[in-house]
């Protein structure tokens, strides 16, 4: 991972990361969940921990905030280790931490105000203390209305609001959500994930945001780590997960892509379905070649170097999507002018990537 | 830590008052002067003394689980899948044989079926049978059977009901698309309830195998009764232990036989979408026939008893001399009841917790070493006490002499329900409530004090009030542990039934049934009135 270990040299403390975690191992029944996960979040970032369910993502955020013990790895909040192996250092009380869970979990005895104060009890601050900062969490969450109400009388978008307040009450050195999303409906998903976005940006507490749906990580995080059957595939920022897949799972998984493999015929030359084309190698590194472009990173143009026959088309939000077969290999293009199924096509690649996984 | 001891505590608990005067009766039984000895259950396996006993037990059980499905599987169809008019009224009437004691139902039947019954004077006039056949039928091993069948149909009833709603009815629509009902309920519905039947069928061979009170109402010779026998006349408690041993051994067989064969079968989801409403046959054929049956059920299992009883008692003095004759009876049965059930909820709930919360494989090894006692007969239970706490000149025994040793005996016999009830509710509260207390810190006395405990409400007044109701018509272990001066209510009717008229017995009878359904009327109102369920929107 290029992020730097800081913690050990206190003058650098002011770049220090929030939350570390090396190495992190989690097994059940004999199986790995989570498989040597090491990364790290800085202050007031917002990290989205992206992967297909049983990635072992909602473990990862368990076992940070306590509530699962690894088997292997260390976990470091604000420098102080808070586990180490099977051994917990800082039992979950004193990690200090704010959490979201996928169903909220909000306690259905409790009114609104009863179940922001839960957390704050147990810092031993005085009725009128609390009453003043569960006020003003309310009013951050613009929920100042609700403070009486039973949660079961409150909408799925009202009642993650009220979820998020209570995890952020206690103001925590880091807030972790799980899916918190994934029980609104999707009309209202937007408005929400924008509040998230507003929230977070507003009380700058680092968070760890775990989600499987892209656009969630893409709108909200300031750094993504894209796990896959308990593995880390790759950590970085947005653009970076994007434009420049380390792994064939990420090329794959994030946005729509055309992944083929192809073979080196010299320095910067490929040879492709279409015949040899000229593009940055690179170091080859002895791993197997893989030509990578976007559908719209490519252009259906007389005058196109590459061609193909269109096998299918779909009409989607004011674009075409082709399907199109070059010698037995089916790749994926878009464009604004509609073409007949059965026609052969020529496009150019605008942009295209050689990748070594 | 608080967690760890807490629990540590309730499970150390359950191991003392319930594994142990088990497992140290057994384990007396096998020794004999200082040395190993499996004289005893030579005894039972090498001749044939016991082979009758032994059969009558198993034509007893065998009997009682076909009668039972034979009432419980259609009146559980016709309750939720077709519109019968009453419906309502059906299910709770058909909830009464359940809660009632079995030897109420049987005393009720004797009464009617008996030398001098009404019925049985009726069956003799008007039919070829005669008197002497009649009554000899209702003391007998079928006899029994008819009883017993009557007082557990709604263990039946109850799971084929469950396992048909849990059906996702798309499967039967897509099979009524092309097919008749018929054909839709034979290649479709019922195979897919079956294995939810065959676990109600096993419930109920287990409890009648291991049922003492009807057996000993009707002088049948069972190995409950002869246990019984073996200790009380006989004080010989190895042998009746030894007699016991076959009952647990085919207990744990069918607990084995059953879990192998559920292996992979999930009944209880189906593929079932909350949303979607159960499938409900509205045929006006199938709605004669079903008011018929639930009738005739009705009649048979509840009114025709209850009724008889109820006629026999003819004047108010008899519940006069009813409740002079057992007072005393009545005062322990509410006081030794009433802490009974507070242990068993109080016990039951962290057990609950505790399988619930166990990492996943252990999880159901935990919760059936838990049931599995819920099959020790009364008897058994009652021997295995005595046998631990009967020990003058110890500190021990200030139990064996007061309410506590039945207050044990409660607690052996319904722990494993209760245990089972608390499961149920927790199971309906997701582990995250509990987590998102955890993460803010709090201890987990306050969790449980603040979060689980309150959200537990309403399954903690239905446990208390299911264990209160066992609890007052507990029959087998009490009598066998109860001190001098502290009878309980069966036992008050078990010695006046030797001495009194009948008219007496029928309003000991009546007490003891407004007694176990009083609960269960407040039960409901509770769940019907109380604001916890409607506020919190729990499902």
């Amino acid at each position: 991972m290029n992020y730097p270990y800081q913690i050990e040299i206190p003058e650098c403390k002011f770049i220090m990361n929030v939350l570390e975690v090396k190495h992190l191992t989690k097994n059940y029944n004999k199986k790995e969940i989570v498989r040597d996960i090491s990364l790290g979040v800085e202050q007031g970032q917002l990290l989205a921990l992206l992967g297909t369910s049983g990635c072992g993502k909602t473990t990862t955020l368990r076992m940070i905030a306590g509530l699962e013990t690894p088997d292997d790895g260390e976990i470091w909040i604000e420098g102080t280790l808070a586990s180490h192996g099977r051994k917990v250092v800082i039992s979950q009380k004193q990690r200090h931490i704010g959490m979201v869970f996928q169903d909220l979990a909000l306690w259905p005895h409790m009114t609104v105000y009863e179940n922001i104060e839960f957390g704050l009890k147990a810092n031993g601050l005085t009725r009128a203390e609390r009453r003043k900062k569960i006020e003003a969490v309310l009013h951050k969450v613009n929920m100042q209305k609700y403070t009486n109400a039973y949660p079961g009388k409150l909408s799925g978008g009202q009642q993650q609001l009220i979820a998020i307040a209570r995890a952020i009450i206690t103001e925590p050195r880091l807030l972790l959500m799980d899916e918190p999303l994934s029980s609104i409906d999707v009309k209202l998903r937007e408005d929400i994930r924008q509040e998230i976005k507003r929230i977070q940006q507003e009380t700058r507490i680092t968070t760890v945001y775990v989600t499987h749906d892209q656009e969630d990580a893409f709108l909200l995080a300031d750094k993504i780590a894209v796990m896959n059957n308990g593995m880390l595939e790759q950590i970085g920022i947005p653009e970076e997960i994007y434009s420049s897949p380390t792994s064939f799972f990420v090329a794959s998984f994030v946005g729509e892509a055309n992944i083929m493999q192809v073979r080196i015929a010299g320095k910067d030359r490929v040879l492709t379905p279409w015949g040899e084309l000229v593009c940055s190698t690179k170091d080859p590194d002895g791993k197997n070649a893989y030509l990578f472009f976007r559908p719209h990173q490519a252009t259906i143009e007389d005058g196109g170097h590459c061609h193909g026959t269109i096998i299918n088309r779909d009409f989607v939000a004011g674009v075409y999507k082709y399907r199109v077969s070059t010698s037995g290999i089916e790749f994926k293009l878009q464009d604004q002018t509609k073409h007949d199924i059965g026609k052969c096509i020529k496009f150019s690649i605008r942009k295209m990537d050689i990748l070594f996984f | 830590m608080q967690k760890r001891l807490t629990l540590g505590f309730f499970f150390i608990l359950f191991l003392g008052t319930t594994f142990l005067p088990i497992v140290w009766m057994f384990g007396n039984s096998v020794y004999e002067e200082g040395k190993f000895s499996f004289v005893y259950y030579k005894d039972i396996f090498l001749t044939q003394k016991y082979g009758k006993v032994i059969s009558n037990s198993l034509i007893l059980a065998s009997l009682t689980t076909i009668l039972s499905s034979l009432f419980g599987v259609p009146a559980g169809f016709f309750l939720s899948k077709t519109n019968l008019p009453l419906k309502k009224l059906f299910k709770i009437c058909f909830f009464i044989p359940l809660i009632i004691p079995s030897y109420i139902t049987g005393i009720a039947w004797v009464n009617l079926l008996g030398k001098t019954g009404f019925l049985n004077n009726v069956f003799s006039q008007y039919t070829m049978l005669s008197s002497e056949s009649v009554s000899d039928f209702i003391y007998s091993t079928y006899g029994a059977s008819f009883i017993l069948s009557m007082n557990l149909f709604p263990v039946v009833m109850l799971v084929t009901e469950y396992a048909l709603k849990s059906v996702n009815p798309r499967l039967e629509e897509s099979g009524l698309v092309v097919g008749s009902v018929f054909q839709v309920f034979r290649q479709i519905t019922l195979p897919l309830i079956a294995p939810a039947i065959l676990s109600g069928m096993m419930i109920v061979f287990v409890l009648s195998l291991s049922e003492f009170g009807v057996p000993s109402l009707l002088q049948v010779n069972v190995l409950t009764t002869q246990i019984f026998t073996q200790f009380s006349a006989f004080y010989n408690e190895k042998a009746a232990t030894a007699i016991a041993f076959p009952l647990i051994v085919i207990t744990f067989i069918l607990i084995m036989l059953e879990k192998i064969y559920m292996r992979g079968k999930s009944f209880e989801m189906l593929g079932r979408t909350s949303s979607i409403s159960t499938t409900q046959y509205n045929i006006t054929w199938l709605n004669v026939v079903g008011i018929t049956f639930c009738t005739f059920v009705l009649l048979v299992c509840v009114i025709i008893p209850l009724s008889t009883l109820i006629f026999n008692t003819k004047t108010i003095s008899a519940y006069h001399d009813a409740i002079l004759l057992a007072r005393n009876g009545i005062t322990n049965s509410i006081l030794f009841g009433s802490i009974g059930a507070t242990f068993l909820t109080l016990i039951g709930f962290f057990l609950g917790y505790l399988s619930e919360n166990i990492r996943s494989k252990l999880r159901s090894s935990i919760a059936a070493f838990i049931w599995i006692f819920f099959a020790v007969p009364a008897t058994v239970s009652g021997i295995g006490l005595i046998k631990l706490w009967n020990r003058p000149e110890s500190a021990c025994q200030f139990i064996y002499s007061s309410l506590w040793i039945v207050i044990l005996g409660y607690v052996i016999r319904f722990l494993p329900l209760s245990s089972r009830i608390m499961t149920n509710y927790l199971k309906q509260i997701p582990h995250a409530m509990e987590d998102a207390g955890t993460v803010t810190g709090a201890s987990w006395f306050r969790i449980l004090g603040k979060i689980l405990l309150p959200l537990q409400g309403y399954g903690l007044i239905a446990t208390w009030l299911i264990s209160f109701m066992f609890c007052i018509g507990e029959l087998g272990t009490t009598i066998l542990v109860y001190p001098p001066g502290h009878e309980t209510l069966p036992i008050a009717l078990f010695t006046v039934m030797a001495n009194s008229p009948t008219d007496v017995v029928s309003a000991l009878s009546i007490i003891i049934v407004v007694m176990t359904l009083l609960p269960v009327g407040v039960f409901l109102v509770v769940s019907k009135y109380l604001v916890l369920k409607p506020k919190l929107g729990l499902q």
